[in-house]
């Protein structure tokens, strides 16, 4: 079958219904579509807790957001996309305010801001601990005012189609029916998310497999600076639900098994509120040299909000106390809560310049799939979901005005066909000896511990090896459900195979950057070198394993400096 | 510690219960004991999840009777023998998937977005809302559209077309808000014959709500306002 | 489950919905009482003692036990009328719990008392 629209967008997180909203706006007689693989409000955006930082009050400045940005992310952020990302964020925040967010409020009303880690004035604006929650179902419940957007719920992205460097369109699953639908478009907004679950220990949910970059990577787009993974500090033990950053924003403490608060060890200035990359290291120190403490499911350190009182963790941590009572049975209110640090951001993504533009024409990246880069080598907290509304409006009227100026150019059959006995003869139909979900945990277990916080040559290339191994095994694989309808076997297998794409991306590219930037931190290299790699990674995939290029860091205002909190 | 999970599966012509014994430790939530199933005993088991915390409403199910998210339901609460079936009131496309298509469209029926006149999408300007003000509605912007309020909801059960409890409550939840200008077009909407005035009060809704919303609550307080507003227009 | 079966079954189901089910149970038993006794008055056209012993068929003890039963439906239906009239205008909804409790124990009472006159009526004692 096949379905023709101005632009699709793929992934109905923040950023990709920003961008729907955006395109829209722009002009009423664009047809617009929106692929995903969830019901929009299932994104995982809803998982957002803290908030989102932007400049709103007096005391505060650009300049001053900006070199936040830029500091955090040990200077490897390009400083005109930070700029222009600062200057947006406002708007942003009152576009969602009039669209219905219930933001917390102040005494007299206005919009209230709380502290966050890396950020040097009180700028992060919440809705409780649910921030990323009511602001999906804002944008889904506004993107429901436009005529001209036709949704597709619960479509799975299976290739794009680029012809002569231009993007024709995209191949995708129906589930309900199992049929595969080919979109052709003038332009595609890949919104799909990170690559969380290439990791076991993690804060993503299920459906985040970085499903956009890799059917990029494989279309030949290449994917910039993956070897930076975010480590929150504090995910939930055991099963790595995101404590949120707002926890120590709101003033709680972080402990070891002495009681001591040791991040006076590590930031004496922002102590806990440091940037998420020093406190995770910081952590997993600890828990190293012995002073995690002890449980069934490892050690871990105390996540302390005792001293805030009941009223206040009602007020604003509502999600949390009921999380931590519900999965791991302890009141925050009376008790510390366990954690340690846990996969969290895809730093990296689809390769693309300030306006969200590929290399490809007419593909448009947004929100964590794309990395234009305004995090570089560590995100700062509260700056992905604003990251997902400025780029994500960004990429949707680029999009639309490429559009209004473009053609239709149509995708052959045997494109289709070629596809169509790719995904049901060749994977459905296959017999083998493998199954997906052991290669998927043997993958889980190997970036849990070869690609963690603290990495070492041995133990990536080993890593590398692995990979490879696994990838080897992969193309042995056998679905048990032959079924067409709803097979959620058949993309299970499929996210597998685009996680071990990126995983080499992720491996190799750690195992070439020989220096500690952010959040990738080498033991063997401990000092960050800016003379050697001040500069973006780029991975370009071919048959046997990604080829690497490197594009410079754009520097305007801010030169790299010693990194101190 | 084994745990019996009894699930109702349907392949998309029959439907059959299948048994399957897993082990149970303390903490284990029933959607992990569901992957546990799928990734070792039988892969072609089907349910929709994704981010396992209780906010993004995939994973409502019906566990010994009671419409649940599986996520945060901890195996040894239920028990060591467990039964796991899709949502009532909708139809079941494989396993414990069921068709939400008709549930969104109902909640996308009764127009629920903030309708302001000043609608300004290039130059916005902050709104001042009070905390007690943002407390009047706030409780209601909580639902996760799981279905599980519709799933146990009669009025649902007996007429395909009623909006059900929790797209009234969306529409409740604008309704109060203090920036909206739309309750007019809204009452419209949800107080025809599909609307507030189907349901019979079976409270269930408010009952199972994983989120204790209290959908009932919006759909009475709707109905409290249609009432006045019909008795006004008599007089007017 | 059958739908119909659906309606006497209370796995699963809270308090709230067994009243629902009862209310809507009790509604069918009074509606078939009603066609009953709108028979039974429209007799009264075939002459006074056939509508006479018509109604001694009634009022005897084999049949007080339907009568107490029948009178237990209406009240429960009556009352608990009364208690979604007002919930349903959106009134003391918060205290939804305890009222549902107080207005069963208005049932009972009121049933027991109304049992007890029939019965000393019928027996004559």
């Amino acid at each position: 079958m096949k379905v023709q629209h101005d632009i699709v967008i793929v992934g109905a997180g923040l950023a990709g219904m920003r961008a729907v909203i955006a395109a829209a706006e722009k002009s009423k007689k664009l047809s617009i579509a929106l692929i995903s693989k969830t019901y929009p409000i299932r994104c995982h955006s809803v998982c957002a807790e803290g908030g989102t930082a932007a400049v709103m009050r007096e005391g505060d400045s650009f300049d001053l957001h900006a070199w936040d940005t830029v500091k955090g992310s040990d200077f490897l952020a390009d400083q005109d996309a930070v700029e222009f990302f600062v200057r947006e964020m406002p708007k942003e925040i009152l576009r969602l305010d009039n669209w219905g967010c219930p933001w917390s409020r102040t005494e007299d009303g206005l919009i209230a801001q709380r502290a966050f880690g890396g950020h040097s004035f009180n700028r992060t604006i919440f809705a409780a601990d649910r921030t990323g929650f009511h602001e999906v179902h804002t944008l889904y419940e506004r993107m429901l005012m436009y005529p001209n957007v036709i949704r597709y719920d619960e479509y799975f992205l299976t290739s794009l189609v680029i012809e002569d460097g231009k993007i024709k369109g995209l191949t995708a699953i129906e589930l309900k029916t199992g049929d595969l639908i080919l979109f052709e478009a003038k332009a595609v907004i890949l919104a799909t998310g990170g690559a969380g679950r290439l990791y076991g220990f993690t804060t993503y949910s299920h459906t985040v497999t970085g499903d956009g970059m890799a059917v990029a990577y494989r279309a030949g787009v290449p994917l910039k600076d993956m070897e930076f993974f975010q480590f929150h500090p504090t995910g939930l033990v055991p099963s790595g639900i995101l404590m949120t950053e707002a926890c120590r924003g709101e003033g709680g403490y972080l402990r070891n098994k002495d009681g001591e608060r040791f991040m006076e060890r590590y930031a004496p200035e922002k102590m806990e509120l440091a940037p998420r990359d020093v406190v995770a290291r910081a952590m997993w120190k600890e828990i190293l040299e012995g002073r995690g403490i002890e449980s069934e499911h490892g050690y871990y350190i105390a996540l302390d909000l005792t001293h805030l009182g009941e009223e206040k963790i009602n007020e604003r941590l509502p999600l949390i106390r009921d999380a931590a009572i519900k999965f791991v049975g302890i009141d925050p209110v009376e008790e510390p809560i366990p954690v340690r640090p846990v996969a969290h951001y895809t730093m990296g993504g689809v390769h693309t310049n300030a306006n969200c533009e590929s290399p490809v024409k007419g593909l448009y990246a947004a929100g964590e799939a794309g990395c234009v880069s305004i995090h570089g080598a560590n995100r700062l907290g509260s700056n992905s979901t604003a990251e997902c509304l400025v780029f994500g409006r960004a990429a949707g009227e680029k999009a639309a005005e490429y559009v209004l100026n473009a053609d239709y150019s149509h995708v052959s059959n045997e494109v289709y066909k070629a596809e169509e006995s790719r995904i049901f003869d060749e994977i459905l139909g296959k017999s083998g000896d493998e199954n997906p979900y052991q290669l998927k945990k043997e993958l889980n277990e190997t970036m849990d511990k070869n690609l963690w916080i603290f990495r070492i040559e041995d133990e990536l290339k080993e890593a590398v090896k692995k990979i490879k191994e696994l990838k080897e095994r992969f193309n042995n694989v056998e679905i048990v459900d032959k079924t067409k309808g709803f097979n959620t076997d058949l993309v299970y297998t499929f996210e597998v195979g685009y996680m071990l794409d990126l995983a080499e991306v992720v491996a190799i590219g750690a195992l070439n950057r020989t220096e500690s930037r952010g959040a990738h931190y080498r033991l063997d290299y401990p000092k960050r070198d800016d003379e050697n790699w001040l500069k973006h990674t780029l991975a370009y995939y071919t048959p046997d394993g990604p080829r690497f290029e490197y594009i410079p860091v754009t520097i305007t205002k801010w030169e790299p400096v010693e990194r101190k909190y | 510690m084994d745990v019996e999970f009894r699930i109702r599966r349907f392949d998309g012509e029959k439907s059959y219960w299948q048994t399957f014994n897993i082990p149970v430790k303390r903490g284990m939530t029933v959607l992990e004991g569901l992957y546990y199933i799928k990734e070792n005993l039988d892969g072609s088991l089907t349910f929709r999840a994704s981010c396992r915390m209780a906010i993004c409403g995939s994973c409502a199910v019906k566990i010994n009777g009671k419409p649940r998210l599986a996520c945060e339901t901890q195996i040894l609460e239920i028990g060591n023998s467990l039964e796991v079936e899709p949502l009532d009131n909708f139809k079941v496309i494989k396993d414990l998937v069921t068709d939400f298509e008709g549930f969104f469209k109902k909640h996308e029926a009764v127009k629920p977005y903030l309708i302001r006149k000043d609608d300004n999408y290039e130059e916005p300007v902050e709104l001042i809302q009070s905390p007690k003000e943002l407390h009047a509605y706030y409780d209601f912007t909580l639902c996760v559209k799981c279905g599980a309020c519709y799933s146990v909801c009669p009025a649902a059960a007996t007429r395909d077309d009623y909006l059900g409890p929790a797209a009234i409550t969306a529409a409740y939840r604008f309704n109060a808000d203090s920036r909206d200008e739309g309750e007019k077009i809204r009452l419209a909407l949800v107080c025809g014959d599909n609307g507030v005035w189907r349901c019979h009060f079976a409270a269930e809704c408010s009952e199972v709500c994983p989120k204790q919303i209290d959908p009932a609550k919006a759909v009475q307080k709707i109905r409290f306002k249609s009432a006045i507003e019909t008795i006004k227009s008599i007089f007017r | 489950m059958v739908m119909w079966q659906k309606w006497f079954s209370v796995k699963g189901k809270s308090l709230f919905s067994i009243a629902f089910s009862l209310h809507r149970l009790t509604g069918v038993v009074l509606t078939i009482y009603l066609c009953m006794h709108l028979a039974y008055l429209t007799s009264i056209r075939m002459g006074k003692e056939v509508f006479e012993s018509f109604i001694a068929t009634t009022v005897t003890p084999q049949f007080l036990i339907f009568d107490i039963l029948l009178v237990l439906a209406g009240i429960y239906h009556g009352v608990n009328g009364l208690r979604l009239i007002l919930h349903e205008f959106g009134l003391t909804y918060e205290s939804r719990k305890s009222i549902l409790y107080v207005s069963v124990a208005i049932v009972l009472i009121v049933w027991l008392i109304a049992s007890y006159r029939m019965y000393t009526f019928v027996m004559g004692v």
